[in-house]
């Protein structure tokens, strides 16, 4: 089989839920493996990270004094400060987990917050 | 009264106050852990907030975050339960500093009576018997210090508690090595090195009182506790009244109780603990300023409810009860702590799924628990899973009825103690009344002996 083909029929499986075709010329053989487990069933992309609150409190996309840049869709690099959650007077700074596009920001300035709820969602580069 | 209040625990006790609360018209919070989203207090409270990962040093007792949720839940007031912060003076007082109310006494009684060398001399200085020992802490003339009590003695962490950092030296020649045990014990454990001594009572009981006094000082105590079925210092069985206590000793030791709490102006509810030895002389061992695991009982006798006196006090009213009131009571009531451990390894405990859940009931039965049929044991917790209290007319129907309730009582997926209950109530020692609390060892001994 030549590149093209087989760069079509990996083309062609992307858009189905076949995880393996074996196939042979000699006696026609053909055998399909589909993949039953549920992500493969997912709208989301598998990749997209979550960022979640480091504490409860309430977040703040900046610190006092400072204004807000972030935007739906810009770049951000890892270990960049998303916001900080205020818990007894301290800020907990929330950080980027990976170099990636904020994809999602699913939660406003002022808002309370509980441990683990995920602020923000990143699509990796 | 308040409107709202944060149950700032896990698990039965939780599920416990916010019963009260929901009673009571208030509206109730629960915080959580990570690994208790399937826990059931989070079910039954109004609101529910998620203060950290399972580790309990940075959930359940970490302060800011518990402070952050209160205001977060507009909650006027925090009850700890018992265990986590219950005890905790740093803690009542980030509760005051936030104007939040804490319900429990004040950070300077806890901090007083904590402390168990501070709270033995409010117990002199009200008249309270207490065991002979050293004032303060030893430090450097120990062994005078132990002769003139007399061997048998205890070593005693000052900040201790739960049973923690006990030791007892039988004759002088221990004396070094156990004090410097005892110390650097104290010290990791407790962060305090502080120890003292106190004689050591031989055969004794371990009997307590629970009492109330609000902030216009109206005090009552209930009729004692008796918890002499302990392992290794942890209570297993508690019942009341006490089957070695009668109506005039019972007097005195509710008069010390009351003694107790005026001396040290406290105002929450509380528990004093004594000591009883056989000639029923009893002695001041500690108090405790929290709700303790075993006030089921005091409510079943005397018909009360423990939490809904904390919350009257903690928002500046009045008791609801008379000092007669409180004093009287029906029946007799055991507390059987059943809790997830292998007995035949040694009560180590015991983690999984639960797979069948069936609980006894009927007349007379009480169960405080957070277990659910396919509920998973967090491993991060401690190990109690139910408590069962039982109501009869007198201690040996309560008795008979304990037997009924463990025989119905089928929990499946993990080792539980039920067993071990079954063994304790069938103890001709136990049923006669004759117990003390170097008891579980003398039951579990030959079984101990067979391995």
């Amino acid at each position: 089989m030549d590149v093209k083909t087989l760069s079509k029929i990996t083309k062609w499986m992307e858009s189905t839920d076949l995880e393996e075709i074996t196939w042979k010329n000699g006696g026609d053989k053909i055998s399909l493996k589909v993949n039953n487990s549920p992500e493969s069933h997912s709208k989301f992309s598998s990749t997209i990270v979550p960022v979640s609150a480091p504490s409860i409190g309430i977040f703040r996309f900046t610190r006092p004094g400072k204004a807000n840049t972030l935007k739906q869709g810009m770049s951000v690099k890892k270990g960049a400060e998303l916001g900080v959650v205020e818990v007894a007077k301290e800020f907990k700074p929330v950080i980027a987990p990976v170099d990636g596009y904020l994809k999602i920001i699913s939660i406003e300035d002022g808002k309370t917050v509980e441990y683990g709820q995920p602020l923000f969602f990143i699509e990796p580069k | 009264m308040f409107k709202k209040i944060l149950v700032a625990n896990r698990g039965e006790i939780a599920i416990r106050v916010i019963r009260t609360l929901k009673e009571m018209g208030i509206k109730s919070v629960a915080v959580y852990s990570e690994a208790d989203r399937s826990c059931l207090h989070v079910r039954e409270a109004d609101e529910a907030v998620c203060i950290g990962p399972a580790i309990a040093r940075e959930s359940y007792l970490h302060i800011p975050a518990i402070i952050s949720a209160a205001k977060v839940t507009g909650s006027e007031a925090i009850h700890p339960g018992y265990g986590f912060l219950s005890e905790n003076p740093v803690f009542s007082a980030a509760c005051e500093e936030n104007g939040i109310v804490f319900i429990g006494p004040s950070p300077k009684a806890i901090a007083m009576l904590g402390h168990k060398s501070s709270a033995r001399k409010i117990a002199v200085k009200g008249g309270i018997p207490v065991t002979p020992g050293t004032k303060d802490c030893v430090t450097k003339d120990y062994l005078k210090e132990a002769e003139k009590i007399g061997f048998p003695i205890m070593i005693k962490a000052a900040a201790g508690g739960g049973g923690k950092g006990i030791r007892i030296v039988r004759e002088k020649g221990q004396l070094n090595h156990e004090f410097e045990m005892a110390s650097s014990e104290a010290k990791s454990a407790f962060n305090n090195g502080d120890v003292y001594f106190e004689k050591y009572i031989q055969c004794p009981r371990h009997i307590e009182v629970q009492f109330a006094r609000d902030s216009k000082g109206n005090v009552v105590a209930f009729p004692e506790r008796d918890c002499s079925i302990q392992r290794r210092h942890q209570k297993l069985l508690e019942e009341s009244p006490s089957p070695a206590v009668n109506q005039k000793l019972r007097d005195k030791l509710e008069e010390a109780a009351i003694k107790l709490a005026n001396t040290a102006n406290y105002v929450g509810v509380g528990t004093v603990e004594f000591l009883m030895d056989l000639e029923k002389n009893f002695y001041f061992m500690e108090v405790n300023t929290r709700l303790q695991v075993e006030h089921p009982v005091t409510e079943t006798i005397t018909r009360t409810d423990l939490v809904k006196e904390q919350v009257l006090i903690a928002a500046g009213e009045k008791l609801s009860l008379s000092r007669s009131r409180a004093s009287s009571f029906d029946g007799h009531a055991i507390e059987h702590r059943i809790n997830a451990e292998d007995f035949s390894k040694n009560f180590a405990p015991s983690v999984g799924r639960i797979e069948e859940w069936v609980v006894p009931g009927g007349p007379g039965i009480r169960l405080d628990t957070h277990m659910y049929q396919g509920y998973t044991l967090p491993i991060y917790y401690d190990s109690m899973l139910a408590k069962l209290i039982v109501w009869g007319p007198d201690r040996a129907a309560a008795i008979a009825r304990s037997r009924r309730a463990l025989e119905e009582f089928r929990v499946l997926g993990l080792s539980t103690t039920i067993d071990v209950h079954k063994m304790i109530i069938d103890s001709p020692e136990f049923q006669a009344g004759d117990v003390d609390t170097g008891f579980m060892e003398r039951l579990l001994a030959p079984a101990a002996a067979a391995k």
